[in-house]
């Protein structure tokens, strides 16, 4: 490899001549400093602004769940009627339909157990249309 | 052991229910909460002791009496000011009670003079209270078993395992 | 017949249509744009100033006689086109117009993942040609476009947690009282950049270098497959830039005007997608270590610095949004 004719294509001695790559643009604007204080300005005048807001926000939060605080016991009383109504409804249709069955005792539990077990909403809705399950279980939406 | 399911009567569940629209029981809802606060209060806690909707109908009962009363007298006294307020808030989109601030003050101003209602502050509604009540505390609401009598104390003498701990990795 | 007729044909027509028709006419004004840049007169003989270039080009790649290199499995080289052109149409539905083609919660969580899926239609297409050009253009494309999903990721954590919500239609909350392009500072511009590399536009679309490659990763495909790729990456750009205006470029739902929503969000959009095109104009490709460097050393440490300082600072102001 030393001995190579192949003569090395190399810069000329000393090196190339220094090349004019800048573009010749006029410096005209704000300068850069003044720009980014104007930036700086623009954020601290944003979180300002935004925080103001979202303090507020929180107020105003504060004031819907109070207004779901006061009406949460009388929309739970009959909730609670409508449950039960439904659950009524449901036996007094078993009774109906069973009552062929020998040894088949209506409301029986599946559980074991004494206590209240709240009902599912297929239980509940399993004698109504589908549509008004399909409504109870994605009839109202809340954007989170 | 298995159970049967008990469940009232349907006339027993027979209540005047409150066939309003959700903007309006919005739009009344502080007015609600301050005016309604002991039959509520009572409810809630019923409810939360009893953990059984079944036990609570009378208590139900009054909260329904006490939210037709106080919607009767609205619409006895605050008609026009109130439907203005709740239409508005129909029509806000989400319901949201800042978009409805002039409305709201007119017909707060109206309660406060023919009611003499005022409007419970922020924060008031959802502070913690004590309520008393006649009711007694229920026992074993949740029906639990009795529990399994504690192991008896060992008589002889404890000694140390003889091959060592089984969790002799760990051993700090 | 008529349910047939309906579910199967006019309701995806309907939901197709006002998707793809902006993407048509956006590519005829890029070409008109980008002409006019350099003082020529762009696409200008078919209809009315050059208005059916995009339906006569559009019609010419699907009469095209498709193409196929012989040596790849057809199924394998036609799904990758097939995928980002189903994901652009499905990445429309949730946006927050007055009545959305889907109306979910938590919208943030389901537009980034199934943007990040058109990689494997990258990488996909760019396998199945059986060519060592497009294996080599989508071996090129799928490190930035994963590389800047997770800058865009981070920037969408900053924003969730200065506003308080997940879903895009609580966006117009926070924002009633400021854009939030002014308190989130650094970030809507490298919300920006990172949506030019993600769409893999200029000065960020080393895919389809030229000079390097030819055309990247869709070398091989032509006709109506090309022409859905090409679809794709015009319906995404729309869709990166009305994501853009939805978070940063303030509230589009006013409830006075309800009716003006769409037309309030698309304008702004349509603005950052003429900057596209500006930048498109303007800008040289940038190399690939630089782009690599720009995302991995500058983008993520920022962001990341960023997410504490956005969760910093509204804490010891007390400017938190409400938590739900």
């Amino acid at each position: 490899m030393a001995g190579s004719k192949v003569k090395q294509d190399m810069p000329p001695q000393g090196g190339y001549a220094a090349f004019d790559y800048k573009r010749n643009l006029p410096k005209r604007g704000l300068s850069g400093y003044s720009m980014f204080g104007i930036g700086i300005g623009l954020m601290m005048f944003g979180y300002w602004r935004l925080f103001k807001w979202n303090r507020e926000r929180r107020r105003l939060q504060i004031e819907e769940m109070e207004a779901r605080i006061a009406l949460m016991p009388l929309l739970q009383a009959e909730h609670d009627r409508r449950t039960l109504r439904m659950l009524r409804e449901n036996l007094e249709e078993e009774a109906v339909l069973m009552k062929d069955v020998p040894g088949w005792k209506v409301g029986e539990s599946v559980f074991h157990t004494d206590r209240w077990v709240t009902p599912l909403s297929e239980e509940l809705f399993n004698l109504h249309p589908r549509e008004e399950l399909l409504h109870k279980r994605f009839g109202f939406l809340w954007y989170v | 052991m298995p159970t049967t399911l008990e469940v009232p009567a349907l006339h027993e569940l027979n209540v005047d229910e409150i066939k309003v629209s959700s903007a309006v029981l919005k739009a009344a809802a502080h007015h609600y909460g301050s005016q309604c606060d002991k039959p509520n209060k009572e409810f809630m806690l019923c409810r939360w002791e009893e953990k059984d909707p079944r036990k609570c109908l009378e208590e139900g009962r009054k909260v329904n009496e006490c939210a037709l009363n106080f919607f009767r007298q609205i619409k006895g006294n605050c008609a026009e000011s109130f439907t203005e307020y709740w239409t508005c808030l129909d029509y806000s989109g989400m319901t949201e009670l800042r978009r409805c601030r002039q409305q709201q003050q007119v017909f707060d101003s109206c309660v406060l003079d023919k009611l003499g209602w005022e409007r419970p502050d922020l924060g008031e509604l959802s502070k913690v209270t004590k309520v008393s009540t006649p009711r007694a505390l229920p026992e074993n609401p949740y029906h639990s078993r009795a529990r399994p009598e504690p192991n008896p104390v060992i008589e002889g003498k404890l000694e140390p395992s003889k091959y060592g701990s089984r969790l002799f990795f760990w051993n700090w | 017949m008529i349910h047939m007729l309906l579910t199967h044909i006019i309701n995806p027509l309907k939901y197709m249509a006002p998707v793809f028709l902006p993407v048509a006419f956006f590519t005829l004004i890029e070409q008109k744009m980008r002409g006019y840049m350099q003082f020529q007169k762009g696409p200008n003989i078919v209809g009315p100033y050059g208005l059916l270039h995009p339906i006569a080009d559009g019609i010419k790649l699907f009469f095209k006689k498709p193409v196929y290199p012989s040596t790849s499995p057809p199924p394998l080289f036609l799904f990758p086109p097939m995928l980002p052109f189903m994901l652009s149409l499905t990445l429309w539905a949730p946006l927050p117009m007055p009545f959305p083609g889907i109306e979910i919660n938590l919208t943030i969580l389901f537009i980034p993942p199934f943007s990040s899926l058109a990689v494997y239609s990258i990488l996909g297409s760019g396998w199945a040609s059986n060519s060592k050009y497009a294996l080599i253009g989508a071996l090129r494309a799928v490190p930035q476009t994963i590389s800047y999903e997770e800058s865009l990721g981070l920037i969408l954590l900053n924003i969730i947690i200065i506003s308080g919500g997940f879903t895009l239609q609580t966006f117009n909350i926070p924002q009633k009282s400021i854009w939030l392009i002014f308190p989130a500072g650094p970030l809507p511009a490298m919300w920006y950049v990172s949506t030019l590399a993600e769409t893999n536009r200029t000065p960020f679309d080393l895919t389809e270098g030229e000079s390097e490659l030819v055309s990247g990763f869709n070398v091989e495909y032509a006709g109506g497959p090309f022409a859905l790729f090409f679809l794709a990456e015009y319906a995404n750009i729309l869709l990166m830039n009305t994501l853009s205006t939805i978070l940063f470029l303030g509230a589009s739902y006013t409830p006075n005007t309800p009716e003006f929503t769409t037309t309030n969000i698309m304008t702004k959009s349509a603005f950052l997608s003429m900057l596209f095109l500006w930048i498109r104009a303007s800008y040289p490709r940038l190399r690939y270590d630089q782009l690599m460097h720009l995302v991995w050393k500058n983008f993520l440490p920022l962001t990341l610095a960023l997410v504490i300082w956005h969760l910093a600072l509204p804490i010891a102001f007390a400017g938190l949004p409400p938590q739900f």
